[in-house]
């Protein structure tokens, strides 16, 4: 058993003269939270697609769970679970009979699917048909689909695109839980706060090429810049903005300088965000 | 393919696929159809078939033809009165027996039978009645007999009554509304509101899915073929090989709807399509239709191997023989489609499932 739960080699896919991911590699361990982060084009789409079986890579493969995803695509499609970012539910149906529905399909017995419901905090809703819910309570019930069969790697296509704060925060709470519980999870968002909060790791997507991979912390430090925001009052009582970089050799001189010399009436400490990294790399936004 | 998950994915189609509008109305459209068809040309819930009878002597055949519950029998008294009763439509056809008819028949010598049919008598009036004739006079003389029968169409009616000509069109209606639409509109709509990735996303595969799909169409088409054909009253004397043959056309039917919903996108296309190849499937009813168009124009059609058996079987009495060379074409048909519908799964999966 390897201890990697996603392997992707050299992985590639293109359409005719455009590459949308081009030879890849990561990996992804057991019980991690990785960030898949790009703007719209920079193949992240592409790359889960072909990780969880969906398109065919024209380069390379996938390994999930120890399988060549190729070769094994219904035991790995098995173990894994899969939150579309457009909704793809069965509207004439309750949220319990979609439930229901896909796990009689995984063959998960005995399966309740009321404790799913509560779990995104749908459980008063269940026999309500899902044409009558909200943009938010169907995104929460995708969330509570992909779980039926209590899979050993979640893939997240942006799971709180567009959400209300509450229903991001239910999804959130979820995918914290199932980290817990041991499982691998694929996060792939445009919400910077939301990846830095929630990965152990980020992947940098852009242009088909991973830019970056690392802890967001150690992005920071790597790429970020850290400094401290300070509030002076001048003589006249007026309140002016002070900045001191962090990590540079002179830091220590200036900040002693500053208290020293000037009346200091707030100080915060500013760090980088990804966004700021993922300009930084690529001299682009990711909203690009 | 797993059967278990087949069955899940056909209960699914039959709770929440028959509350689509296309599944109400591949049910309700054939019915309505029949019903309107047999009210206009007043055949709704015809008789048994009626013949009249002008015996010249006194033979057995009378009494052997009027213990039987398949036909109405009445005597004339005079030809003319039996030829009048035949123009009035009071009887389906009406015989003339000579005197020495049991005779004749008994010896195994030649005998004529003069019948007169009225032009509007359906034809499977005709075929029940012409088959009565045959087994009555085999029974009266205890074998074989060459007996000749010379018929006279009358009355102001066409050689074949509408009725008639418009049951092939009603039943392909039936086979192929809920056959082809049903797997092809439910494909479309997966599509459209992208369940199909969800779906395939479980250990279900695309040919499951597709094959619940067909299984849908497949039975709802012999369901309605049936249920149209004991509504015409047209089951004819063979049910079982024309069950055999609607369950063939229903694959056919079937196979075409997944084939479609295989490279529809939406339901604009697929309307489209529909409309378009709709002649295509319905071409050869204007053979049955109109009998002065030359059949082999229908042949160069599919689904005149589906139409042309049930005709023969339910309105002229045929039997094996008589279909057996259409119905293997039609299972050749069936094999041929079922090839390019397996190809068009397997090299078209990604785009299918729509990634």
């Amino acid at each position: 058993m390897t201890d990697y739960a996603i392997i992707a080699e050299d992985l590639t896919y293109y359409y005719d003269d455009l590459t949308a991911v081009n030879h890849i590699n990561f990996q992804v361990a057991e019980g991690e939270i990785l960030g898949f982060l790009g703007p719209n084009g920079a193949g992240k789409t592409t790359t889960v697609k072909m990780l969880t079986g969906q398109m065919k890579p024209r380069g390379g493969r996938a390994v999930l769970l120890g399988m060549d995803v190729a070769k094994n695509i219904e035991k790995v499609q098995g173990n894994i679970g899969v939150c579309f970012e457009t909704t793809n539910l069965y509207e004439q149906m309750t949220a319990i009979e979609n439930l229901n529905l896909f796990a009689r399909l995984f063959g998960v017995k005995p399966f309740y699917a009321i404790e799913y419901l509560s779990r995104v905090g749908l459980e008063g809703r269940g026999k309500d048909k899902v044409e009558t819910y909200s943009k938010g309570m169907k995104q929460r019930l995708m969330v509570a689909r992909s779980l039926v069969n209590r899979p050993q790697i979640l893939f997240l296509d942006e799971p709180t695109a567009g959400l209300d704060p509450a229903s991001s925060e239910a999804i959130r709470e979820v995918i914290l839980r199932e980290k817990e519980r041991g499982a691998t999870v694929f996060l792939t968002t445009h919400d910077m706060m939301e990846a830095d909060k929630l990965s152990d790791r980020v992947v940098f997507m852009n242009q088909g090429n991973i830019v970056a991979l690392d802890t967001p912390l150690n992005l920071k430090r790597q790429y970020g810049r850290r400094a401290l925001k300070v509030k002076v009052a001048t003589g006249s009582g007026a309140l002016e903005d002070r900045e001191i970089v962090l990590d540079t050799p002179e830091t220590p001189s200036n900040i002693q300088e500053l208290f020293m010399h000037e009346q200091v009436v707030t100080v915060h400490s500013e760090e980088a965000t990804l966004e700021d990294i993922f300009i930084n790399i690529t001299g682009r936004g990711l909203t690009e | 393919m797993s059967p278990r998950r087949v069955g899940i994915l056909l209960a699914k189609e039959f709770l929440y696929g028959s509350r689509s509008y296309m599944f109400i109305f591949s049910i309700v459209g054939p019915i309505v159809i029949s019903v309107v068809i047999s009210l206009a040309l007043g055949t709704w819930l015809a008789d048994t078939p009626k013949m009249g009878i002008f015996d010249e002597g006194n033979s057995q055949f009378v009494v052997m033809v009027q213990e039987l519950d398949s036909v109405e029998s009445q005597e004339y008294d005079s030809v003319n009165a039996l030829k009048q009763a035949v123009e009035d439509g009071k009887i389906d056809m009406g015989i003339i027996l000579s005197s020495g008819f049991d005779d004749d028949v008994t010896q195994g010598k030649p005998a004529e039978i003069k019948a007169y049919i009225w032009g509007e008598s359906l034809a499977k009036s005709r075929a029940i009645i012409g088959i009565t004739i045959s087994d009555t006079i085999r029974e009266l003389a205890g074998q074989e007999t060459p007996v000749e029968i010379n018929t006279t169409i009358l009355g102001e009616g066409a050689s074949i009554p509408w009725n008639d000509r418009l049951l092939p069109f009603i039943v392909l209606v039936a086979i192929f509304l809920g056959g082809l639409m049903l797997p092809a509109t439910s494909l479309a709509t997966e599509k459209e509101k992208r369940t199909l990735p969800a779906l395939t996303l479980t250990p279900v595969s695309l040919s499951d899915v597709f094959l619940a799909k067909g299984l849908l169409g497949f039975i709802l088409s012999v369901f309605m073929g049936i249920l149209i054909l004991i509504l015409n009253q047209a089951f004819g004397s063979q049910p079982l090989l024309l069950i055999l043959v609607l369950v063939f056309g229903a694959i056919m039917a079937a196979e075409l709807g997944m084939l479609l919903g295989a490279f529809v996108k939406d339901f604009a296309t697929l309307f489209t399509i529909w409309k378009t190849a709709g002649i295509i499937l319905f071409a050869p009813v204007f053979v049955f239709l109109f009998p002065q168009i030359p059949e082999w124009v229908g042949k160069i059609f599919p689904t005149y191997y589906i139409l042309q058996p049930i005709v023969e079987l339910s309105q002229l009495g045929g039997g094996w023989s008589d279909i057996a060379t259409n119905t293997f074409i039609l299972i050749g048909l069936d094999i041929v489609i079922l090839i390019a519908l397996l190809a068009a799964i397997k090299k078209r999966q990604y785009a299918i499932i729509g990634t």
